[in-house]
């Protein structure tokens, strides 16, 4: 037993040294990139006069907004998980996969979606118009970009708290249905305890995308008095070159979201008692039942309608044009190779990261493991995508070899946290419930995830390796430095496409940039689930 | 899978290796749309090789101010021998990196409405900012800035900060207006239903019908009547003048193929070369040759406006504060 002990120790212990060694090697690598451009920014003169943008006004309004985003996404994020894990009906994992899908498909494509529907001439003004009625509506300024944030994430998070609203053990919803809980008491009692350790990692996440996003935020925003730090970020590298300013600017937007997003992170409650995926549905009746379709209905409407009108750009006359294409075909080649390599970088980092964390006590050391998946989500990628072609040219390695690896790590890194917060709360919760069980085997760090973990996260494993890799296929801001004629992916082409005037292709594009993802959603976690459940 | 896609990328990057050895290679840092499959690039490309014995490598930036910057970084070292496509509220930055030399090329004879005579800079296009607008929902459009102003009319504009005519919006502005520009902005403000990060956002959100008019070019509908056969779309004609773009290119002082550089530079405005412009990078060509059809429709403006480059660099800063202030 005490060697058994000892063994149990000896892994977790392996766990905590990998996982720290990752995290720092993480953090070490934001560092050297921002020496990098310094280092440049002191040989390069300055191009033009810079004047230092208004900080603080950009400040209050990107953390209203920001703030604004994640709470209305939480609550639609809860109220569409509610909904979603009472009830049961034909289609539900064909419209979770959608929902799921949401935050990584490109913003623009979504947000042009959502002018299709709610627009000057979009389908609902188009359909008050036979009832002789104006639609007198417009979705430019701060609740336009709300609204937008809001189906994209709320969307994700209504996934990511249905996994834990499923999970609930089946014994605690029968004696709790024995018991005929109310509703309400329901919630209370069981749901928000399953969820409660969830929604600061998810918040955090949610805060820091609606914080940085740009240009959804110029683009529904309505004019300059609705913006990001963002943009005065992209100006000092664009107009001025000023480096050094768009280095000071990353850091103080670095240390601002850090310090709003850090009480998110150590609060931390630890009391899960949630098991994996129960198959029990437990179904409610009257008025929380009528509230619970209600919500689904408006959610499918509200947020299939864009996607909809996104899908019937494949129903045009130039779709075969474009696919007959041989550059079309590069495309999708670069970017599906991009997007596995990437995911598979993920879920190797997530895995790491997420069993560290858990070995590891204290609030204080949890959260700071967690910090460095953050800093990658913060940075404006196009300052990341200067840094790596800065450290690209001191290494002298050639731009065309390093370019798809920039991509890969760069990609995967964003997409971290994403994973991890899938990731870990099904891991702890397997490790708590299983833990005495886990002391008394005699198992090391490889056979413990072999025979334990891995053939119980089939599923989480499934949505890590779609997520990355959908945000692989997704991102433009990486590559811009790099973008050669060689090296095209789907998103570059649609950029490309729609810059010159070629609509019709970009929509095409976009069109099956949303195919591929949903795709991805809803085969990987499936397959993933039956191929780790043949091996256990 | 993967490694066999490194391994053919590496081939072909060995097989461009052995190329260079028998003849020059010509690196042009471009932008994005004028390397595309349907831009001029390609294009270009394939009549110029014909005949120089080299061959061209084009490297797309996702802009112009993009390919400039990695010029700025990679400095000597620099593979770049020619810089193409920036434009000339840019070019005194670029000439203030002492990166590029003179061009010592005839340019008397190009065609650019105000005449040219840059040492450094070669236009090989130029286009004019005006709003573009549907003329089947716009009846009145309006002549002038005032006009505009005074009638009820919504406008999509794009942001100086990230986008190369949000930036010509704010000098058109200012050309005219000069102390009043700001006065001119605040005004503007109410017509403004956004203003996007780039040119093709606020295109889109133009053509899903967000807008009455949209910050583009006058060349804007020649692309729908030739390409879509759709001759619903126009500009407005501002009597006060419309501000020019014009796309320069110009040799890097580093180069080791400058003589074949201002050959390239020497051809692009050749008639023969201009002839591609028109209707792949949807510019006017600086050659005099025919326009095609669907760039004759409407009269070029009459007023071309444009400031000194070197005003430009100094300024543009601070005229850009000074538009954002009256949004506040």
């Amino acid at each position: 037993m005490l060697l058994n002990n000892k063994r149990k120790i000896l892994a977790n212990s392996k766990r905590k040294i990998f996982g720290i060694i990752i995290a720092l090697s993480i953090g070490a690598m934001i560092i050297a990139l921002f020496l990098a451009i310094l280092n440049v920014a002191n040989i390069i003169p300055l191009s033009a006069k810079s004047t230092s943008p208004d900080i603080i006004h950009l400040v209050i309004m990107s953390t209203i907004q920001a703030l604004l985003s994640t709470l209305l996404s939480l609550m639609v994020g809860i109220m569409l998980a509610w909904a979603l894990n009472r009830l049961e009906f034909f289609g539900r994992k064909i419209i979770i996969a959608l929902f799921a899908s949401a935050i990584v498909t490109p913003g623009i494509v979504i947000a042009l979606g959502l002018i299709d529907v709610w627009g000057r001439e979009g389908i609902i003004s188009d359909f008050l118009q036979i009832f002789g009625i104006d639609w007198d509506f417009s979705i430019f300024g701060l609740f336009g970009i709300l609204f937008a944030h809001t189906i994209l994430n709320g969307a994700f998070a209504a996934t990511i708290l249905l996994a834990r609203l499923d999970a609930i053990a089946a014994q605690k919803l029968k004696i709790a249905q024995s018991l005929a809980l109310s509703p309400l008491k329901r919630f209370l009692l069981l749901d928000l305890p399953a969820i409660k350790n969830t929604i600061p990692a998810l918040g955090a996440i949610i805060f820091l995308l609606a914080f940085t996003s740009f240009p959804i935020v110029l683009m529904l925003g309505g004019g300059p008095s609705n913006q990001t730090l963002e943009v005065a970020i992209y100006s000092a590298v664009r107009l001025s070159f000023d480096l050094k300013l768009a280095v000071q600017l990353s850091v103080v937007q670095l240390i601002l979201c850090l310090l709003i997003i850090m009480p998110a992170i150590i609060f931390n409650q630890d009391h899960i008692r949630a098991g994996i995926s129960s198959n029990h549905r437990w179904q409610e009746n009257g008025f929380s039942k009528f509230m619970q379709i209600t919500i689904l209905i408006v959610g499918i409407f509200v947020f299939m309608l864009p996607i909809i009108s996104i899908l019937l750009n494949l129903f045009s006359m130039e779709f075969f044009t474009l696919v007959l294409r041989p550059s079309f075909w590069r495309a999708t080649i670069t970017s599906l190779t991009l997007g596995a390599s990437s995911a598979i970088l993920t879920l190797f980092i997530a895995i790491i990261i997420s069993q560290a964390k858990i070995a590891l006590h204290g609030k204080i050391s949890k959260a700071l493991i967690a910090l460095p998946l953050y800093v990658y989500l913060i940075i404006p990628a196009l300052v990341l995508s200067l840094g790596f072609y800065i450290l690209a040219r001191q290494l002298q390695i050639s731009n065309s070899i390093i370019a798809p690896f920039v991509l890969i790590l760069g990609n995967a890194l964003l997409a971290l946290p994403f994973a991890v917060a899938v990731l870990a709360p099904s891991l702890e919760a397997i490790n708590k419930r299983y833990n005495k069980l886990l002391s008394s085997l005699n198992l090391s760090s490889l056979s413990r995830w072999r025979f334990v973990e891995w053939p119980l996260l089939g599923r989480e494993i499934g949505i890590v390796l779609a997520l990355a890799f959908s945000f692989s296929l997704g991102d433009l801001g990486i590559i811009s430095l790099f973008g050669t004629n060689e090296f095209t992916t789907l998103p570059w082409a649609m950029f490309q496409a729609s810059g010159a005037y070629r609509n019709n292709d970009a929509g095409i594009i976009g069109a099956i940039l949303l195919l591929i993802i949903f795709a991805v959603f809803l085969a990987l976690p499936v397959i993933f689930r039956k191929f780790s459940n043949v091996r256990s | 899978m993967f490694s066999k896609y490194f391994l053919s990328l590496i081939l072909v990057l060995l097989s461009f290796g052995a190329l260079a050895q028998e003849k020059p290679t010509l690196n042009i840092y471009t932008y994005d749309s004028f390397a595309a499959d349907w831009g001029p690039g390609p294009k270009l490309k394939e009549k110029f090789e014909q005949n120089c014995n080299c061959t061209i490598n084009l490297i797309a930036a996702s802009n112009s101010i993009s390919s400039l910057r990695k010029i700025q970084l990679e400095g000597e070292q620099t593979k770049a021998d020619i810089l193409l496509g920036i434009d000339t509220s840019i070019a005194a930055q670029a000439l203030e990196t002492g990166l590029f030399i003179k061009h010592e090329i005839d340019v008397s004879d190009i065609n650019i409405p105000n005449g040219w005579s840059s040492d450094y800079f070669v236009p090989f296009d130029y286009g004019y900012f005006a709003f573009v607008y549907n003329k089947e929902k716009l009846k009145n459009p309006p002549t002038s800035f005032d006009d505009l102003i005074k009638q009820d009319i919504k406008i999509i504009v794009q942001d100086p900060r990230s986008s190369t005519p949000g930036l010509g919006l704010v000098l058109w502005i200012k050309s005219i207006y000069k102390e009043q520009a700001k006065q001119v902005w605040s005004e503007l403000k109410p017509k403004i239903v956004t203003m996007t990060k780039g040119w093709s956002e606020s295109y889109n959100l133009f053509l899903k019908g967000e807008a009455d008019m949209v910050l583009s070019y006058t060349t804007s509908p020649a692309y729908h009547k030739i390409v879509e056969d759709d001759d619903r779309f126009e500009f407005a004609q501002f009597e006060k003048g419309h501000y020019l773009q014009i796309e320069v290119g110009v040799i890097v002082k580093s180069s080791k193929n400058q003589k074949l550089a201002k050959q390239f530079l020497v051809w692009l405005i050749s008639k023969e070369a201009q002839e591609i412009i028109p209707t792949t990078n949807w510019m006017y060509p600086v050659a005099n040759i025919e326009l095609p059809k669907g760039f004759m429709e409407q009269e070029k403006p009459k007023v071309a406006l444009l400031i000194d480059e070197k005003i430009v660099f100094e300024n543009s800063e601070a005229w850009i504060l000074e538009m954002l202030d009256a949004f506040k």
